[in-house]
Formats: structure tokens, sequence, C-alpha cells
């Protein structure tokens, strides 16, 4: 299988037409680098076509909340409860549960995945996949 | 050959347009599915009629107007051709009446063939093509989308919504190199116009028709086979008429 790390990042490069040297592991998708959710859809059947590993544009909120119900990831005002954070946490480690909990908006979480979470994702999908 | 080597789903293939849509594209060497809702016999023969002649052809059952029968015709497409590269959502009814007598119940059934079916075939293939970052995707709508026409209320609005449709995908799929487009008849001889024919056998219209003929269902085929081919490469969202002028005029009055 191809590199993970590059083949996710050529995908990115491609799909939002940036130059090569504007996208680090640390930038996020969307706020940093402005991608729309037919961006996400573009990157996602990029890194299939680079990489063989099939993610679904849905999977991607289903691998962030990791199987937490709704009720328990959020409060009724859409807010991140503490085992939301700290899922979130897992998955984007680059982020401090302290700072989430009780403010980030559950609608909102997407804005702070970055390259090197969609690495990470895809990496563990091809590990389950049998590599 | 200009197809040579892809593969079209074409639907309601087995006569009219989408039979000329079929037989014009095995002719420049594409792999043809032929769908066909219920004239079995009819599509069975458009598949003979390609193999004989040398091309490649299967006859694939199935109600667009259906979800998960579109995905099964797609399915069957790719097994039985090696593929799918062109899709000509083609097939289509008319129910015709006057607004103040239609059953409400006509609008929704022409709306889920002509609309709904254009719909879930382009959905169906998106998994393909979007895959293969390439396809092609023709719309048969009509110029009856365009502008109105006492009694067709119903098949006129399927067909806006089509064209409609045509922009947003192009839009939506360009970056996928996948290209829509959508070619709008005037009056072409099918059995769907035959009500017109059968007085005057079509004078009436004719005469009105800039170039005072019906078209030729070949004449449609062509355009579309024009925009699903690679002589349109840079072409997607766009509704070509192919009308002998019917839409480019007022219609009203009498000429110096």
């Amino acid at each position: 299988m191809a590199d993970v790390d590059s083949a996710v990042r050529e995908a990115v490069v491609e799909a939002l037409a940036l130059d090569d040297d504007e996208v680090t592991p640390e930038s996020t998708l969307m706020e940093d680098l402005g991608a729309e959710s037919i961006d996400l859809l573009d990157i996602l059947f990029r890194i299939e076509k680079g990489t063989g590993v099939k993610i679904e544009a849905s999977d991607l909120g289903d691998y962030i909340q990791g199987g937490i119900p709704d009720d328990e990831f959020s409060d009724d005002n859409q807010i991140i409860s503490a085992k939301g954070a700290e899922q979130l946490h897992k998955v984007m480690p680059q982020t401090d549960p302290s700072e989430l909990e009780g403010k980030l908006n559950a609608d909102e979480v997407m804005t702070l995945f970055t390259v090197q979470n969609l690495v990470d994702m895809v990496k563990g999908r091809a590990d389950g996949a049998g590599g | 050959m200009k197809l040579e080597g892809q593969v079209a789903l074409v639907t309601g293939a087995s006569r009219g347009i989408g039979r000329a849509v079929a037989e014009t594209m095995a002719a420049e060497g594409a792999a043809v599915a032929v769908n066909y809702r219920s004239g079995k016999e009819q599509a069975d023969e458009v598949v003979a009629g390609i193999t004989s002649a040398g091309g490649k052809a299967v006859a694939v059952p199935g109600d667009v107007s259906e979800y998960d029968q579109a995905v099964s015709m797609v399915e069957q497409t790719v097994s039985e051709l090696g593929g799918l590269q062109m899709l000509v959502n083609n097939a289509g009814i008319a129910k015709d009446d006057l607004i103040y007598n239609m059953d409400p119940g006509m609008w929704l059934e022409v709306m889920r063939v002509n609309f709904g079916g254009t719909f879930n075939c382009t959905k169906a293939a998106l998994s393909v093509f979007m895959r293969e970052r390439a396809g092609s995707i023709v719309n048969m709508s009509s110029v009856m989308g365009e502008r109105g026409w006492t009694g067709e209320s119903n098949y006129s609005a399927s067909k806006g919504a089509v064209n409609a449709f045509t922009r947003c995908c192009a839009v939506e799929f360009a970056r996928f190199g996948i290209r829509v487009n959508a070619v709008l008849p005037g009056f072409a001889p099918t059995d769907m116009v035959a009500g017109l024919m059968e007085k005057d056998g079509g004078k009436g219209i004719s005469k009105q028709i800039p170039q005072k003929r019906f078209g030729e269902v070949e004449e449609v085929a062509k355009t579309a086979v024009f925009l699903a081919g690679p002589d349109a490469s840079h072409v997607t969202g766009a509704l070509l008429t192919v009308d002998g002028g019917v839409s480019a005029q007022v219609g009203v009055g009498k000429p110096l």
C-alpha cells in the first residue's frame, strides 16, 4: 500500500488546489484549509484511490464521536460533555479536553480535525482491514 | 469510432429516442446496456440488432423510478460489460391532461419517472463514476422543460426539474471529472407523440416548426452521443435544444 502520510497529503493538496507547502500535519481541514463538505468527499475518494482504504463521508463523524450516543456526547444545547471531550482527545490528541468540555458545540467538532488526524484514521482503517 | 472501449447505460432504450441513442452509441463502438421496464421483446430486438452488426449489448431490466432497481441496473451493467463510463437518462413518460381535469396522482407519476428516474440512476452511477473520477451523463429532457404547452403541465414541470438537476449535477460533479448535460428535443416521431400525428400526419405541428419538419430520432441521438463523448470534453451543464428552431421563435403573429 502507498505511504498513507503522503497519499493523504496529496489528496488534500489536490482536492483543495493548494500549494504543497500550505498543508502541514497540524492544519485543520475546515478552518485552516477551508475545506467544505464536497471537498471532504473529494479528499476521501482521492485517498481511496491512493491507498485502497474506503472511508464514507458519514464515517468521519462516527469516527470522531466514537460510538458515544448523542445525549452522552453533548448536552441538550449541543455542548460537548466531559465524556465527549475525552473521546475527542482520543481521536484528536492535539485537543485539550478542559478547553472543550462545556464549551464546544457538537456541530463544530469537525473544525478541529487536522490532516494528521485524518492520516491516523486512514492508518487505523488500513490495519483493521488487514493492511 | 468515438466511443471505443466505453460502456453506456441507456434507460428506456427499447424504443423511440432511447433505442436510437443505444444504436448510435453502439455504432460508435460503445458496449451498451439497453434498459427496459416492460418491453423485454423490443429490448432483446435492439440488443440482437447491435450484436449482429458486430457490437456489444445486453438487455437490462429495471424501473428507473425505484432506486433499488436503478442500483441493480448499474450493477448488472458493470458486471456484464466490465464497467460504466456513460449514462443516458432517457426513460420517460407523458400523461397529458388539462390541469383542471388532471388527477393529482398524475403529476407525481410523471415526476417519479422523468425526474425521479434521472435522480435515481444518476445517484446509482455516481459510486462508479466518482471512484473512477470519470464519467458522462446525458439527460433526455425536452423543450417543454423551458416552454409551456397546454395539457403538458406535469411533463413540462418534470423536464424543468431535469434541467435544473442537470445544472446542479454539472456543478457538483465537475471536480470529479464527471460531465452532465441535457438534450432538449422538440418534436420527434416516437410513440410518445403519436397522438399529435393521428389527425393530419403531424402537419398542423410541423408547419409551425421553423424547419417545417419533425426531428428524426437519429438527430436527437447524435446530439446525445456528442454530449456523452470525448468531443464535448469541456461541455458540462449545457442544455442543448434539438428542435428545428421551435424554442427560438416567438411563435405569435404573421411574419412579413
